[in-house]
């Protein structure tokens, strides 16, 4: 980057004049972004992995900063979402209280809500019931614009909405409640997801195998709890996980299975990658070339991977896959966290902080989702069957 | 019925004694046994699709467990299994359509049947949660709905025909229509397998050009037809055997290509790679083919294949739809492959101080595998009955040739 641009003068000049943030007038903006003004990155710290993080239970002194202020800031800010005013209904506090359930995907989170808001609906027709959620999508995607896996579920769940109610129904109630129901199923559908998964992986986990796993995914750790309960012998390396720690708090769940784990530092993956048999990863999303995006790291991990011949394995349920197309690594939304150095870092020093980068597809062997076994290829076949 | 046993006993036998040497051969013998399983068996009137799906699968477990590294046979039984549940489905909304399939039935009855016990749902809806059943799983379906809630219709619909009047005469009608079609899709089936060379064949002329160099390895009926369909359309061309050892059924290729009058050399396997840069086209026919695009082939390919690579050589693979395999290879070194008798290397009698291993001193091990696994992005084309394709295009054969719930058997 520095002998390609010199963007990162221009980049200098923009930062050191005064920022305007401008945001959704119907949608609270997140609480750091009572501190943007003050801080002069312009862009705002990511919500979700702010959510993940505050899963894993790690919590930064900013990041408590933060939390603080906006309590005192916004004390109860509410949006309403229905057509009918003065019902203090709000879309974010119902994905809010879904989403701080650690178990819970964001996506399942998101329809969670959507069911809150089909409930409190007083539509009397479909075209309305289906107006009313497209609002409360739009206020959900865009209260946090670096979630994939909750732009991916919205969007999934408003394709069914619009194809349920462009069948003929004899009554709206029917209807209505049919999409309800499936609503509310959805959470049993994704922990179903997880199941699945965590069966088709089980043939290519074979006895005295060494798996390298990076991040904390709810997924990959279902496939592990599995395999132990299967009695396979195998062995497990995780990556630290800086600056979230994931990789301490995953070895901490498995030694509590009694499977081997041994914990590298980020950067002993290179080091360690002749002994070990297969990757597994997560994803946060999955991109329509088959690529994936994931916690910091992954594009590193797969890199090392793909030159030393060892097959990338990568669980996602499919509600994750997502309609982008990333073609290099600035092409995401930013989406930044706070990096605890441990050390005071001088105010002129820039720090890197986007909490995830894109892997490419031609460095991942399969995809292991609820639709079966997929290889990268896969991925845009399934998008353009739903979307077009 | 005890005639079809013994039919299945001796096949299972002819398979487990590896008498039948093939995939094609194979697939043919498969599909004729399980076309005579279908014909003999007895249908109930309700579910008929499920009794004929179970005999099906039964036979199948029995002939894939007797020969587990012919492929071939798992896939035909899938294909098979795939065609019961594609007839019942199309006769099954025909019939909810309120379209007159049946050759003797009143109208008043059929309408009589949708009237009774009918969910409220529209025909459209029940025909599209059924249909989704059938396809494999994708993000479409993900949130219409348990296939139960497809399954209710299903019965409530051959509960209603029981309860109309003509029911003795509509519900032989209908059972005598689902075997029949399936026994026509059966007989597709065995045409296309038994065409499958001419298929390939036809497409030869697209891909050899005039003065090229082609490499192959070992003996396959496929390429033979290949390269003979392309020598029949004036195309002049030069063809480089690699021997095969330790069968070296590359020589009786050669044999066989000299005969047609095609300019042909013989080289040893280890040639292989000196050669490689002399040859404009490596064309290979596989044994199966996976779900991933990764090939099994003759031991020796996956040499040939890293050499291609190497020089940027186009590798062509050869593949009737009898060889796409809907499985992943997990282990694909241990698990396909057959450890085939050393007496291929080594006469007997030679060596016999070292493998005895009565004498305790020095063990000498012999191994001959017979296949060999080409991962997917060694490949560069793919060319089966349907056409050519690329290795990531794979799946979608398999998914519109196999149903997902036939995977396991």
């Amino acid at each position: 980057m520095w002998r390609s641009s010199a963007s990162f003068i221009l980049d200098k000049h923009l930062n050191n004049k005064p920022i305007s943030i401008t945001h959704s007038i119907d949608s609270p903006p997140p609480p750091s972004d009572s501190m943007a003004d003050e801080n002069p990155n312009p862009n705002p710290i990511s919500a979700y992995y702010e959510t993940r993080a505050a899963h894993h239970g790690i919590v930064t002194s900013e990041w408590l900063e933060q939390a603080q202020a906006a309590v005192r800031r916004y004390p109860d800010h509410d949006c309403s979402v229905s057509p009918v005013s003065g019902r203090p209904f709000s879309v974010i506090e119902e994905f809010n209280s879904w989403r701080q359930q650690p178990d819970l995907a964001e996506a399942v989170a998101a329809i969670r809500a959507f069911a809150a808001v089909i409930r409190a609906s007083e539509a009397t027709t479909m075209m309305e019931l289906e107006i009313e959620l497209k609002k409360a999508s739009d206020t959900l995607k865009a209260w946090d614009t670096t979630s994939i896996s909750l732009t991916a579920g919205c969007d999934l769940f408003m394709r069914y909405v619009t194809r349920t109610s462009a069948l003929e129904f004899e009554d709206f109630n029917s209807a209505k409640s049919r999409v309800l129901g499936r609503a509310e199923k959805f959470g049993v559908i994704s922990c179903k997801a997880r199941r699945i998964i965590a069966i088709l992986s089980q043939d290519f986990m074979f006895d005295g195998c060494t798996i390298l796993v990076h991040g904390f995914s709810r997924v990959v750790f279902e496939i592990l709890k599995t395999s132990a309960q299967n009695k396979k012998l195998f062995r497990v390396l995780c990556t630290e996980g800086r600056p979230d720690k994931t990789g301490v708090l995953l070895a901490k769940e498995l030694a509590k299975l009694d499977i081997p784990v041994k914990l590298l530092i980020d950067s002993a993956v290179a080091y360690s990658m002749d002994e070990v048999d297969m990757v597994f990863v997560g994803a946060d999303g999955v991109v329509e070339s088959g690529g994936i995006i994931n916690m910091m790291g992954t594009y590193q991990i797969a890199l090392v991977a793909h030159s030393m011949n060892k097959p990338v394995y990568v669980a996602a349920e499919s509600y994750k896959f997502a309609r982008l197309y990333p073609l290099d690594q600035k092409d995401l939304e930013p989406a930044l966290r706070p990096n605890d150095f441990n050390v005071p870092v001088p105010p002129k020093v820039e720090v890197e902080r986007s909490a995830r980068d894109y892997t490419p597809p031609q460095y991942l062997t399969l995809l292991f989702t609820d639709l079966g076994v997929l290889t990268p290829s896969v991925v845009s076949d399934e998008l353009i069957q739903l979307y077009l | 019925m005890p005639d079809v046993q013994s039919m299945v006993a001796e096949f299972v036998n002819k398979l487990r004694k590896r008498k039948i040497e093939g995939s094609q051969a194979t697939a043919k013998c498969t599909v004729e046994l399980l076309r005579s399983v279908i014909s003999h068996q007895r249908v109930p009137h309700a579910n008929q699709a499920a009794a004929l799906i179970d005999a099906v699968k039964a036979v199948g477990q029995q002939l894939v467990a007797a020969n587990p590294v012919e492929l071939a046979v798992g896939n035909v039984v899938r294909r098979v299994l795939h065609i019961i549940r594609e007839e019942d489905l199309s006769l099954t909304t025909a019939a909810m359509a309120g379209l007159d399939l049946l050759d003797a039935s009143d109208d008043d009855d059929i309408d009589n049947c949708k009237g009774i016990g009918y969910p409220a749902m529209s025909a459209a809806v029940v025909a599209a949660a059924a249909r989704s059943t059938l396809r494999p799983p994708s993000l479409q379906t993900l949130l219409e709905g348990t296939p139960e809630s497809a399954t209710v219709p299903y019965t409530s619909s051959s509960g209603a025909d029981s309860e109309s009047k003509s029911k003795s005469a509509d519900k032989s009608s209908l059972t005598r229509k689902l075997k029949h079609d399936v026994i026509e899709g059966v007989n597709q089936l065995i045409q296309e397998i038994s065409g499958c060379h001419e298929q390939i064949a036809e497409q030869a002329i697209e891909h050899i050009h005039q003065n090229e160099v082609i490499l192959t390895l070992g003996s396959s009926r496929t390429v033979l037809e290949f390269l003979c369909a392309a020598k029949e359309k004036k195309r002049s061309f030069r063809v480089f055997v690699a021997e095969g050892a330790p069968r070296y059924q590359g020589h009786l290729l050669a044999k066989e290509l000299v005969a047609r009058g095609l300019q042909t050399t013989v080289i040893t396997d280890s040639a292989v790679f000196a050669m490689i840069s002399r040859v404009n086209m490596v064309i290979i026919g596989a044994h199966a083919v996976m779900a991933n695009g990764g090939v099994i082939g003759p031991v020796g390919v996956n040499m040939a294949a890293l050499a291609a690579k190497k020089h940027a050589v186009p590798f062509v693979v050869l593949a009737g739809s009898h060889k796409l395999c809907p499985l992943y290879p997990h282990n694909p070194e241990v698990l396909l492959n057959e450890l085939r008798s050393p007496s291929e290397l080594l006469d007997f009698g030679e060596f016999s101080d070292c493998l005895d291993f009565g004498a305790g001193s020095g063990s000498l091990q012999v191994v001959n595998p017979t296949f060999d696994y080409v991962p997917p992005n060694l490949v560069s084309l793919f060319i089966t009955d349907t056409g050519g394709h690329n290795p990531s295009y794979m799946y979608r054969l398999i998914a519109d040739y196999y149903s997902a719930d036939d995977l396991v058997m």
